[in-house]
């Protein structure tokens, strides 16, 4: 087991629609998507972003981009005109979700 | 014989962008129409806020400098524009527009408004169907809310561009198009394309074209901007960022590039960032026009700053089509503290720990209270890792940001001022440049549903 960080093998931009954010994490290889597809897993994603997340992680494989899609609910404190946070639209999900580390 | 090319820029990201890269693209006569998205979900509530102090508002209000200077070079070029800036308020926006241009002496111009997705007048309507409108969010009925409407607005799609270009239109201030079906609207007009979706072949024309106008409805997100793909190894200034600009043939499969005298950068990693962006599926991107299937298509670097993208998967057109419902919430405040070395975080604390006793003290209702540290917990809130206590003692500086919902408009006002005190009764050096006018700002929900076809009719004005 070695431990890796997400920002190491891979990109990530976030947005969102109402209270739901999506983070699409690029690979940036096709060895680290192998790597992705099989360790960063929609679970890891929503124990990460702690209380942040509040609803469900869906998460969406897209390989011909060799990127892995995460949609989750409930994540924007009830969506950006109403949001009581600095990144209402969520666009830091993605920075966030880059400081993961990986157990491989 | 060439092969015609029709050529889009995606000049506008959002309402507010930089009317620089357009302003490029048409002195260059690089594109042969401007795609101009300035509606997000948050932007219909910024609208509905100015229309509500003034009904000849609810449009996004950069229209008005586009046209004194943008339009009149592009429309001297021969380039189109098509927009949704029309937002709120499209007839509004048109004679607006009509107007500037007159003034500088250019008359011989037409423009389209296009309206339709209103659905203010239909919701109650829509509370006494059969199938209640059930919020897609969270499953609550719309029945049951008990907040006041602002706006209610459906995504329309692409017919209602086309139509409007069928009838000469040169500028179009449309409504609540949803964001790719400006570009859809724009191709299904230069190559005829039926978007009704009879075949197959049609469907698949129509997805690469969902496809274009999803690349580009973000402006400069596409040409190298908020890209972490590009962050370690950019090669390419910030400033001056040039926009994207799709060129697409017949079949819609498109080569997407900028202007080479502007900066950013087209890579297939830029373009990846921006096919990911506020997607759900990838196997199912639903339009009012066609459901995309985007899990086979290619992207494909052909030189620097050139990507080919072709491949998308068409599916019929969904039954439904999404209506977003603006709610009257309540207000929001939001304020900025500082205090500088020596001791910044312990005064921090302790200006929170007065403050908050303060407000227990006082009569006045809040529902929620946020308290964030700037370069400690702002953004990432309670998952930001803790910070060591050596760091944390010896900090320069630390800002705290207040921010609350509360029901009542000047309730916002009343909480801050009953903290200002503390410059003089608080910790030493207590900072703040009070923003008063963020004191009680509205604060609108959305009610995101579903709603039958069959109520939406978009119509074209020509101006």
């Amino acid at each position: 087991m070695k431990s890796i960080k997400l920002i190491d093998i891979a990109s990530a931009r976030s947005g969102d629609k109402n209270n739901i954010c999506n983070i699409g994490v690029m690979a940036n290889s096709t060895e680290n998507y192998k790597l992705l597809k099989t360790h960063l897993t929609a679970e890891k994603v929503k124990l990460h972003f702690g209380g942040l997340i509040k609803g469900k992680v869906v998460r969406h494989e897209w390989d011909v981009l060799e990127s892995l899609n995460f949609v989750c609910h409930e994540a924007l404190d009830g969506g950006a005109s109403r949001s009581l946070r600095i990144d209402t639209l969520g666009k830091n999900f993605s920075s966030h979700l880059l400081r993961m580390e990986l157990l491989v | 014989m060439k092969k015609k090319v029709v050529r889009i820029a995606g000049t506008q990201g959002f309402y507010g962008d930089s009317p620089m890269g357009a302003i490029m693209v048409a002195m260059h006569g690089a594109a042969d129409y401007l795609m101009h998205d300035a509606l997000a979900e948050l932007t219909l509530s910024i609208l509905q806020k100015d229309k509500l102090k003034d009904p000849s508002l609810g449009y996004a209000r950069d229209i008005e400098f586009h046209a004194s200077k943008l339009y009149p070079i592009a429309l001297s070029n021969g380039i189109k524009i098509v927009t949704d800036s029309g937002g709120l308020n499209p007839h509004s926006a048109a004679k607006k527009v009509k107007a500037i241009l007159a003034k500088q002496g250019i008359e011989n111009v037409k423009i389209a408004a296009i309206d339709g997705d209103d659905m203010m007048d239909k919701l109650s309507e829509f509370k006494a169907l059969d199938n209640p409108l059930v919020n897609m969010d969270n499953g609550e009925l719309y029945s049951e809310s008990q907040y006041t409407p602002t706006h209610a607005n459906v995504y329309i799609g692409a017919q209602s561009i086309k139509d409007a270009l069928k009838k000469g239109a040169n500028i179009i201030l449309a409504g609540r198009v949803a964001d790719p079906c400006l570009a859809l609207g724009i191709l299904a007009y230069e190559y005829n394309w039926d978007l009704t979706g009879p075949t197959q072949e049609d469907l698949n024309k129509m997805a690469n074209g969902i496809m274009v106008g999803h690349i580009l409805e973000c402006g400069g997100q596409a040409s190298g901007g908020n890209a972490y793909s590009e962050w370690l190894n950019r090669d390419y200034k910030f400033s001056n960022l040039g926009y994207p600009i799709a060129h697409v043939e017949e079949d819609g499969s498109a080569i997407i590039t900028k202007l080479d005298n502007q900066n950013g950068k087209v890579s297939r990693n830029t373009i990846r960032e921006q096919l990911v962006y506020e997607i759900h599926d990838p196997n199912a991107y639903i339009t009012p026009d066609v459901i995309v299937d985007f899990t086979k298509i290619s992207v494909t670097e052909i030189s620097e700053n050139k990507v080919l993208v072709n491949g998308a998967i068409g599916k019929e057109r969904p039954e439904m089509l999404k209506l977003c419902i603006g709610q009257m919430e309540g207000y929001m405040t939001e304020q900025l503290f500082y205090f500088s070395y020596p001791y910044a975080y312990e005064k921090a604390l302790a200006f929170v720990n007065a403050a908050k006793e303060t407000w227990a003290s006082l009569p006045f209702e809040y529902e929620d209270l946020r308290i964030n540290f700037l370069g400690i917990n702002g953004i990432h809130e309670d998952v930001a890792p803790d910070i060591p206590k050596e760091i944390l003692d010896n900090m320069n500086e630390i800002g705290i940001r207040i921010a609350f919902r509360h029901k009542k408009a000047h309730t916002g006002k009343l909480l801050l001022q009953s903290v200002v005190c503390l410059g003089l009764n608080g910790p030493p050096g207590m900072n703040a440049s009070m923003n008063w006018g963020k004191a009680g700002s509205i604060r609108l929900g959305l009610f995101p549903t579903l709603i039958p076809r069959e109520y939406v009719d978009p119509q074209v004005t020509i101006y």
